[in-house]
């Protein structure tokens, strides 16, 4: 029963960034009906820009490791927001009157060159953040050792997303992109500017994704040029199992297949890990094709 | 009157043109530059550039300099074949690399038919040379050899259960794969055989799995960095078991990504670099190899394909030819105990490195790579 457990832990930690980078392609899929196959090279741009910013100000010896990894947060958070919008502009906007496909080729074309772009910048070589920037102290849950800083990355990203949940649902601003998500023109009919909106989506959601290489980085300690695509498609797949379009339903699905990854490992097989989650998508896609929250931003088909 | 000059400066440009084409003997670099072992290739083109610039300031080959052309596989088997039919029709008289295994076997049959000699540099899985290619060698011992070492390590260690984790790779499986059946021969328990996933970064599921079999020695046959996040985790969990790895994590990031305290007393397989060698040749190399790049050569594989490199450029010296044909004859039978930047150098009629070549080493507790007498 502990292995049961220990495994369930090891499931949801790795589910919680899932999720998070989840909410990424959630949003933008919400609002856009495009997947957004960038987004996991935003999130590896949000763990090397951790990396740099923490090497270079020294941040976490002048102010504390508390104060110093909120204001890492929040500018690592705030430059790969402005790579989104940068990314909206230059690559997706020009197309948002052609033909789907063609944003989803421009999107893959656009992964590829942010993937390279990094590579250049920093060379091939694996990078590695500074040695023990976080307290290793671990944790005694209902007789489980839980490493701290597993229960901080997991409740970082269950507020994260609570807050998003909340904007949305909430605020004005989250109306406005509800109704964009369901009907552009109508939105526009409404004198909701569309174009600001798409915006702030590629603001809110890049910002995530890079909120979660930070988390990554800083718990794992390793960086790679191409972590981003695994990550992307694992949580590409959390986001469908969900119900793309659906931001509680990226935080279950993200969750879900984290658990489910590591249940499937301690107990069929460890090879097969990663084909068992995608099993489990192409069930629930049968029997439930929008996912296990449904589609509820967009009602039209 | 100007005709004539100009059918004559005509002339003079279009001799100097085919005497350029003519003026420099291509060698071939595949090697990956991009995708997930980009690493790797760059120093392999390090080490391939930095011999090549030696030898033309020495005066080249045949008289001609030498002109290294790199092509790109990116660590995938479909970009290797594409950059190898490209490197074919550029008119290179040998190729160097490539690295990973799977990615070799993409390429061996498009230089064979060209008559290409190809010298791999870190493809180490056994079937590569068992398939009778007139021109293919490596400079990299087999995982037959380094299987052997391993369980050598492991009896040597008093292992009576271990562990045998791989990452699913053309490599690793089969290294992995090779031990298990030398451990049968040997009554040595085999408790857990399983993959991981490379590039992930949380690997406790696996390390929680491992932990519940219970082994005597984990031994991982997959690369650097999952190795260096397979320890740093183990030491989180707190879990005190010794760890063995094969040739892929002779990478001195190792020891960044897992930290010092958690790398130290691992232990691997590997050739030596040439920092580990007294032989005049590593010793020269590595004085000019500080100098040029500023630091040591880190990659074993990368000096593998300076060596592969060196062999190329002593048959041409030593055959006045280029011929695929003499070449081959003069490596698989002339070429006897060639002094090598990793050791002495021989190949066997199948293309195979003869000789030991693995050797074990522990990682110290300020870090450092030591060679374990």
């Amino acid at each position: 029963m502990e292995h049961f457990f220990q495994q369930l832990t090891n499931g949801l930690a790795v589910g919680g960034i899932y999720a998070l980078i989840a909410l990424g392609y959630t949003m933008v899929y919400g609002v856009m009906k495009l997947i957004n196959f960038a987004h996991g090279d935003l999130f590896t741009y949000g763990a090397y820009l951790g990396m740099t910013l923490l090497t270079s100000f020294f941040l976490q010896d002048r102010l504390g490791v508390v104060a110093g990894m909120l204001i890492l947060a929040v500018m690592v958070m705030g430059l790969v927001a402005l790579i989104g919008a940068v990314l909206e502009r230059a690559v997706y906007r020009p197309l948002r009157e052609s033909h789907r496909l063609s944003a989803v080729v421009s999107a893959l074309g656009a992964s590829i060159f942010l993937q390279n772009a990094l590579m250049l910048i920093y060379g091939a070589r694996v990078h590695v953040y500074p040695e023990d920037l976080l307290p290793q102290a671990t944790v005694n849950v209902l007789g489980l050792e839980v490493p701290l800083m597993r229960i901080v990355v997991v409740l970082a990203s269950v507020v994260m997303m609570a807050l998003l949940y909340l904007f949305v649902q909430k605020t004005k601003i989250g109306t406005a992109i509800r109704a964009a998500a369901i009907d552009q023109g109508a939105a526009r009919l409404m004198g909701i500017d569309v174009n600001r909106v798409i915006l702030l989506v590629f603001l809110i959601g890049p910002a995530l994704g890079g909120a979660a290489g930070l988390l990554v980085g800083l718990y794992y300690g390793q960086v790679s040029f191409t972590m981003g695509w695994l990550y992307g498609m694992k949580a590409f797949t959390a986001a469908i199992l969900g119900g793309i379009g659906n931001i509680p339903g990226a935080m279950v699905g993200g969750l879900l297949l984290g658990v489910i990854e590591a249940l499937g490992a301690a107990y069929l097989s460890l090879a097969w890990k990663d084909a068992l989650s995608f099993l489990v998508l192409i069930f629930i896609l049968i029997v439930r094709p929008t996912g296990l929250l449904g589609e509820r931003v967009a009602d039209k088909v | 009157m100007k005709r004539a000059v100009g059918l004559a400066l005509a002339l003079c440009l279009l001799s100097i043109g085919s005497a350029r084409a003519a003026d420099t003997i291509k060698i071939g670099l595949l090697a990956p530059m991009t995708g997930s072992w980009a690493s790797e290739g760059q120093e392999m083109k390090k080490n391939v550039e930095l011999l090549a610039s030696e030898l033309n300031a020495k005066g080249g080959l045949l008289g001609k300099q030498v002109e290294v052309i790199v092509g790109d596989d990116g660590g995938d088997p479909r970009t290797a074949s594409l950059a190898a039919q490209r490197l074919s029709t550029q008119g290179v008289v040998a190729v160097i690399g490539t690295y990973g295994s799977a990615v070799t076997e993409a390429t061996q049959n498009i230089f064979d038919e060209a008559s290409i000699i190809q010298v791999a540099n870190g493809s180490t899985s056994v079937r590569l040379t068992e398939k009778g290619l007139k021109y293919f060698f490596r400079t990299c011992p087999r995982d037959d050899e380094q299987g052997r070492v391993a369980a050598a390590t492991l009896e040597k260690m008093k292992a009576a259960k271990v562990a045998l984790l791989h990452d699913n790779s053309a490599y690793s499986k089969g290294l992995a794969d090779e031990i298990r059946g030398i451990l049968k021969t040997k009554k040595i328990n085999v408790v857990f055989f399983d993959a991981l996933t490379p590039k992930e970064q949380d690997y406790s599921t696996i390390l929680t799995q491992l932990k519940a079999a219970g082994p005597d020695v984990v031994f991982f046959t997959g690369y650097y960095p999952e190795a260096g996040l397979l320890l740093k985790q183990k030491k989180r969990m707190g879990w005190n078991v010794p760890f063995l790895g094969g040739d892929a994590i002779n990478n001195p990031d190792l020891v960044k990504i897992a930290g010092k305290d958690a790398a130290e007393g691992f232990q691997f397989l590997s050739p030596p670099v040439p920092k580990d060698l007294d032989t005049p040749e590593a010793k020269a190399y590595l004085t000019s190899y500080t100098k040029k790049y500023n630091e040591t050569p880190g990659s074993i594989y990368g000096v593998l394909a300076g060596d592969g490199f060196r062999v190329v450029a002593k048959a041409i010296a030593e055959t006045k030819s280029t011929d695929a044909d003499k070449l081959r004859e003069y490596l698989t039978t002339r070429l006897k105990d060639f002094p090598g930047l990793t050791g002495k150098i021989s190949f066997n009629a199948k293309g195979d490195r003869l000789g030991e070549l693995y050797r074990v080493y522990n990682v110290e507790k300020t870090g450092d790579f030591v060679l374990r007498k």
